[in-house]
């Protein structure tokens, strides 16, 4: 009877797929922005999974969490001048007082497809990320969607291999528009300008105080 | 007795080749040359249709270049796009020769890629897609014994392009592309007997060849 509930267990795992994703993380070449930044990374975040069935290939089991995790942290601690976790906003004004602004990144959608479902040679992952940013006072500076592609050749690896390959090109993909691209958002370069008036402005307050 | 048989028949079953047809053609728009501490750079290029040059096909180039006569100081694409990230993603990479400006005006581009000494990038586009195929086999087993009866083939082309671009003048230097085709084929006589034509290994080698005389060039 052991030996009968062992074989079930053993088939049962045999069509699922569990796959941890791992990866390389490259610190990016990019002019930091000039701002001290809080982020918070939420739970779902921190620990994102993906979890499909898909038929002939079994139920697949995502764990991309702490690659995009650990991702995240070293390019936006690349991106900005400094940068501090945070526990989920509101902030109180004495916890923004060494921040410029917040922000949250989201993933809202992570999908993948088999060489049988897309019928090309490739596994291919996309990461569809959310980008929140707050200034110091709380109002929304803006909210932007970036989307990830990655794909790696089925033929060098297993599947699961592919997979995480996959995965990893798609996290990468999307964190390389991010370090390229929110700079040029209207929205950031109105808040940068902002920032860089209010610094002079506190300068020449500090100026006139010292000289009175 | 029986297992210096089998040896030597599997031995004349692997040099079986079929036949392959290559084509290399050059185009140079400048002079170029290398000197022994400057290195390339070769990149496959990937886009998000349903071809990317297969990495076993760099791999294949590089390999050629590093080795033999003359051999070329190669950057691995993987240290170099790590190292220049996010600038030489499938994504973000220049498309052509004339966007070399605006990267090198980057925060630590120029400073990155003058550390390695990169003197050349040589873009690698391309791929091998099975263009026919047919004809049968079947293999039977049974308790008296088993066999393959029959025979099919696949014809595939190899198609690649390499583009060279000169980092210190900021320009293209020229394009060389290979084209192999070939057929192989599998007759079933009682065993499998393949014979394989590698388009994609004759491309690779023939490609690996003009682009190591392409880039030492006079010097």
């Amino acid at each position: 009877m052991r030996g009968f509930w062992l074989i079930c267990v053993l088939l049962l795992q045999g069509c699922t797929t569990s796959v941890v994703v791992v990866g390389t993380v490259p610190t990016p070449l990019v002019a930091r922005i000039p701002a001290r930044i809080g982020v918070y990374y939420s739970d779902e975040y921190k620990h994102f999974r993906h979890q499909e069935a898909i038929r002939d290939s079994g139920t697949w089991n995502i764990d991309l969490g702490a690659q995009n995790l650990s991702f995240a942290r070293n390019l936006l601690g690349s991106m900005f001048q400094s940068v501090e976790e945070v526990h989920e906003p509101p902030l109180t004004t004495e916890e923004m007082t060494d921040l410029d602004g917040i922000i949250i990144p989201h993933i809202k959608k992570y999908g993948f497809l088999t060489p049988s479902i897309s019928g090309l040679k490739f596994y291919s992952a996309s990461i569809e990320y959310r980008i929140v940013m707050f200034d110091k006072t709380g109002k929304k500076i803006g909210d932007w969607n970036i989307v990830g592609y990655g794909k790696s050749e089925g033929g060098l690896f297993g599947s699961d291999e592919a997979v995480n390959e996959a995965t990893v090109l798609a996290i990468r993909d999307g964190g390389a528009r991010l370090a390229i691209e929110l700079i040029d958002q209207p929205a950031i370069q109105a808040w940068l300008k902002r920032l860089a008036s209010q610094d002079q402005a506190g300068s020449v307050a500090n100026s006139i105080e010292e000289e009175v | 007795m029986l297992g210096f048989r089998s040896i030597l028949i599997l031995s004349l079953v692997g040099s079986l080749a079929g036949c392959v047809s290559s084509r290399i053609e050059q185009q140079r728009v400048a002079a170029t040359g290398i000197t022994g501490d400057e290195a390339v750079v070769l990149l496959g290029r990937a886009s998000y249709n349903d071809k990317q040059t297969e990495e076993s096909f760099t791999d294949c180039l590089a390999n050629a270049l590093t080795k033999g006569k003359n051999p070329i100081r190669l950057i691995s694409q993987s240290q170099f796009m790590d190292d220049l990230y996010p600038w030489f993603e499938p994504r973000t990479a220049p498309t052509s020769a004339n966007e070399l400006g605006e990267l090198f005006s980057q925060p630590g581009v120029r400073e990155r890629i003058s550390e390695y000494n990169v003197r050349y990038l040589a873009w690698i586009e391309g791929d091998t897609i099975t263009i026919d195929s047919g004809g049968s086999m079947s293999c039977t087993i049974s308790t008296f014994g088993g066999g393959c009866f029959g025979m099919s083939y696949w014809e595939e082309d190899a198609s690649y392009e390499a583009s060279i671009w000169d980092l210190q003048s900021m320009t293209s230097t020229g394009q060389i592309s290979a084209d192999a085709t070939g057929t192989s084929y599998l007759a079933g006589l009682v065993i499998p007997i393949p014979i394989l034509a590698r388009p994609g290994n004759a491309a690779c080698k023939g490609l690996a060849s003009q682009l190591k005389d392409f880039i030492i060039g006079d010097s």
